[in-house]
C-alpha cells in the first residue's frame, strides 16, 4: 500500500497530462486520457474520472481485472509519476463531481498554453459523462526521465532543479 | 485502419506520445515517450536508450499501444502494436541514434546516453481515437483557411521554379547565395535562413544568412557537432520539430543526472541562430558525394517543415549546389560581372580616423581596434592585401595571384577561394566598414579603403 503525501496531492491537481493504463484477459494494453483525478481522503485511494466518449474498452479491461495504472506528467518539465493499483469502484461520475473535470480542463489549459497549446483544444476535450474509477494506489513510480525512472517513489515529492550550463 | 502516411505530424515529436505495456503478471505500464518514428505504413520504430519497465515488459509480452496526437488538429490516434524486432545498426538505427545526439548536444549531454537500439513494432491497428474532442463551434472555433493540397503544390513549385531561375541567372557566388536566401523568403516564406561552406580544415562556416540581423556570417560549426555539422558529416538531410519540446526533455534528464552527481561535464550550447526556434531543417549541399555546403532553415512554427518541405528543398538543394560548385570554379579574369556584383565601396571617403589592425601570428587571427575580425586563410588574405597597400599603395588585385602565393596555404584543388573572400567582405562589412574589397571583374577585386590604417604583428595575444 502506498500513500501519496500533500506534495503530490498538489502535483496531481497543477494541470498535469494523465494516462490511464489498463489490459485485457489476453494482456494486451490499452489507455485513455482521463479528465480528472481526486485523491481522497487519508491518500491512499484516488479517484480518475475517464470520459465515456472515449473510455469504453478500458472500462471493460477494468472491470474485468480491476488492474490499473495512471501516469501524470508535467509537460513543462517532464516531472512524472506512475501510480498502479487496484480498482475499487466504478460508477457513473456525480453532478456535484463535475467540477473536477471542469477544474482540471482549467488547470491543463493554462499549463499547456504557454507551450503553444491554444486553450480551445482543452475546451473542445470530450468529458462528460464521465466513469468515476475510484482505486487504491498500491505502487508509486518515479517516471521522469533520467537515471531515477522506475524506481520507486519515494515522498516528498521532489521540484525539479534547474539544470545547470 | 486509417494509413499512418495519412497522419505524418503525429510522428515529428511535437507532442509526446503515451505508451501502455503490460507484464506477463498482467500489471499495466503507462509512460510518456518523447517520439514515435515512422518506419512504413505497417512498422514504427521506438528509441530504446534506458532498460526500464516498458522494455523489460514489451520483451516478455510484446503487446504496446500507443496514443499519439496530431499538432495540427489536436485529434488523438490510438495504436496497437507489437515488438517484431529490434534493431542496432543499419539505416534506421543509424538516423535515430544521429537524432537523439543532434538534440542532446545542445544541452551539452552528446555522448552520454547512447541508443542500445531501434524497436521496431508492427502496427497490429492504427485509428483516430473518435469523440475525443467535441465537434467545433463555429462560433468559438472559426474555420481556419488551409489551402488546399493541390493549391499548396501548385505554390511551392512557382517557389521552386523561381528559385532555381535566381540560380541560373547568378553570375557569381555571393550573387547566388544571397538570391537564394532571399528567394525562399519571399517565395516560400522561409523567413530565416544560412548557407554554411567547408574551409577545408573540418569546419562549416556561415558565408551567407537571412533573417538573422547583420550578424551571424563568420560564425563556425565543426563537422559533426550539432545539427548542421551531423548533416554535413552523414550527407543527409536532417529535420527537428518540436525544438522547444525536446530541449525541455532533455534538460530535465540533465537536472535528473545532476541531482544524482553523474552529472555531464559539457556545457549546454546554444542553439545557432535563433534563439528560440521550434523548428530546424538542414541539408547537406552535394555535388556527387562531394560536400560544397550546408543549407539551414529555421523557423519558430514547430510544423515549419515536414516530409514534404524537406523532399523539395533537397531538390533545390542539389541545383544551389552545382551553382555553388559552378561560380566557385568559373572566376576567370577579364568578365565584366553582372549588375549588383560589383558595389559601391568605401573608396572617397574623407579620411577620418585611423583604424588598427592586428594579426597574431599563433593562429592566424585579426582583430581590428581590439575586436575580433577573422581568422585563418581569409585573415592570411587580408594581411596580404593591406600590407601591399601600405607598402606601395596598390588597391587592385587578382584572384590567380592569390591562388599562387603558397604562403597563405590555401589548397590545390577546389581552394573555395570564392567563399573565402566574400566570408572577408562580409566581415569587413559588418566590423570594418572603413575597408572594403568589392569585385570588380570576375576574378579580380579592389581594396577600398576610407580611413587610415595601422597594421601592428605580434606572435600570441
Amino acid at each position: 500500500m502506498a500513500s501519496i503525501d500533500p506534495a503530490l496531492v498538489e502535483f496531481l491537481s497543477s494541470g498535469v497530462v494523465l494516462g490511464c493504463a489498463s489490459r485485457d484477459a489476453r494482456l494486451v494494453p490499452r489507455s485513455v486520457w482521463p479528465v480528472g483525478i481526486r485523491v481522497e481522503a487519508g491518500g491512499e485511494e484516488v479517484t480518475v474520472f475517464l470520459p465515456v466518449a472515449t473510455a469504453g474498452e478500458v472500462v471493460a479491461n477494468l472491470r474485468d481485472n480491476r488492474r490499473i495504472a495512471v501516469v501524470a506528467t508535467a509537460p513543462v518539465d517532464h516531472r512524472s509519476v506512475q501510480l498502479k493499483g487496484q480498482v475499487l469502484e466504478i460508477r457513473p461520475a456525480a453532478d456535484d463531481e463535475r467540477a473536477q473535470t471542469d477544474g482540471y480542463r482549467a488547470a491543463l489549459g493554462r499549463t499547456l498554453e504557454p507551450l503553444g497549446v491554444p486553450r480551445m483544444f482543452v475546451l473542445r476535450l470530450a468529458h462528460w459523462p464521465a466513469h468515476a474509477v475510484r482505486f487504491r494506489v498500491e505502487h508509486l513510480f518515479v517516471q521522469t526521465p533520467g537515471p531515477a525512472a522506475g524506481r520507486t517513489f519515494e515522498a516528498p515529492f521532489r521540484p525539479p532543479e534547474p539544470a545547470r550550463s | 485502419m486509417i494509413s499512418l502516411r495519412d497522419i505524418p505530424e503525429c510522428f515529428e515529436g511535437i507532442i509526446p506520445a503515451m505508451m501502455t505495456t503490460c507484464s506477463l503478471e498482467g500489471e499495466p505500464n503507462i509512460t510518456e515517450i518523447s517520439q514515435v518514428h515512422l518506419v512504413d505504413d505497417r512498422h514504427v520504430a521506438l528509441s530504446h536508450q534506458f532498460f526500464n519497465k516498458t522494455q523489460r515488459n514489451v520483451r516478455e509480452n510484446p503487446n504496446a499501444s500507443v496514443l499519439v496526437f496530431s499538432p495540427r488538429t489536436y485529434e488523438q490516434y490510438r495504436l496497437q502494436l507489437r515488438l517484431d524486432h529490434a534493431e542496432s545498426e543499419g539505416p534506421l538505427f543509424e538516423e535515430m541514434a544521429a537524432r537523439l545526439q543532434v538534440i542532446a548536444s545542445h544541452t551539452g549531454m552528446c555522448g552520454v546516453f547512447r541508443l542500445v537500439s531501434a524497436d521496431v513494432y508492427e502496427v497490429v491497428s492504427a485509428e483516430q481515437v473518435h469523440d475525443f474532442m467535441l465537434p467545433p463551434d463555429p462560433r468559438l472555433d472559426p474555420p481556419r483557411r488551409v489551402p488546399g493540397r493541390l493549391e499548396a503544390m501548385a505554390r511551392e513549385l512557382r517557389g521552386l521554379q523561381g528559385i532555381s531561375a535566381r540560380v541560373n541567372r547568378a553570375g557569381c557566388l555571393e550573387v547566388l547565395l544571397e538570391s537564394v536566401l532571399q528567394a525562399l523568403d519571399e517565395e516560400l516564406g522561409f523567413r530565416h535562413s544560412m548557407v554554411l561552406l567547408p574551409d577545408g580544415r573540418g569546419r562549416l562556416v556561415t558565408t551567407a544568412s537571412h533573417g538573422y540581423g547583420s550578424g551571424g556570417v563568420g560564425a563556425e560549426v565543426p563537422l559533426g557537432e550539432g545539427l548542421i555539422g551531423t548533416v554535413a558529416a552523414r550527407r543527409r538531410p536532417m529535420r527537428v520539430a518540436g525544438v522547444g519540446a525536446e530541449l525541455r526533455y532533455w534538460r530535465t534528464i540533465r537536472a535528473e543526472l545532476q541531482h544524482a552527481g553523474k552529472a555531464p561535464s559539457a556545457p549546454e550550447i546554444p542553439l545557432p541562430g535563433l534563439p528560440d526556434a521550434q523548428a530546424q531543417l538542414a541539408l547537406p549541399l552535394l555535388v556527387g558525394d562531394r560536400l560544397v555546403g550546408v543549407l539551414a532553415l529555421e523557423s519558430r512554427e514547430a510544423m515549419a517543415f515536414d516530409v514534404w518541405t524537406e523532399t523539395f528543398l533537397d531538390i533545390l538543394a542539389n541545383q544551389i549546389a552545382l551553382g555553388i560548385d559552378r561560380a566557385a570554379s568559373a572566376d576567370d579574369e577579364g568578365e565584366q560581372l553582372p549588375a549588383g556584383a560589383a558595389g559601391q565601396g568605401a573608396a572617397g571617403a574623407p579620411v577620418q580616423r585611423t583604424r588598427v589592425f592586428q594579426l597574431f601570428r599563433n593562429d592566424d587571427c585579426i582583430f581590428v581596434d581590439g575586436e575580433y575580425l577573422i581568422r585563418n586563410i581569409p585573415a592570411k588574405i587580408l594581411w596580404k592585401l593591406l600590407r601591399a597597400n601600405s607598402e606601395n599603395g596598390r588597391t587592385e588585385f587578382s584572384n590567380r595571384e592569390l591562388r599562387l602565393d603558397d604562403s597563405l596555404g590555401l589548397p590545390e584543388v577546389r581552394d573555395n577561394l570564392e567563399s573565402r573572400l566574400i566570408l572577408l567582405r562580409k566581415r569587413l562589412e559588418e566590423k570594418c566598414p572603413d575597408v572594403q574589397i568589392r569585385p570588380v571583374r570576375r576574378g579580380r577585386f579592389e581594396l577600398q579603403i576610407g580611413c587610415g590604417v595601422q597594421l601592428r604583428e605580434s606572435d600570441s595575444a
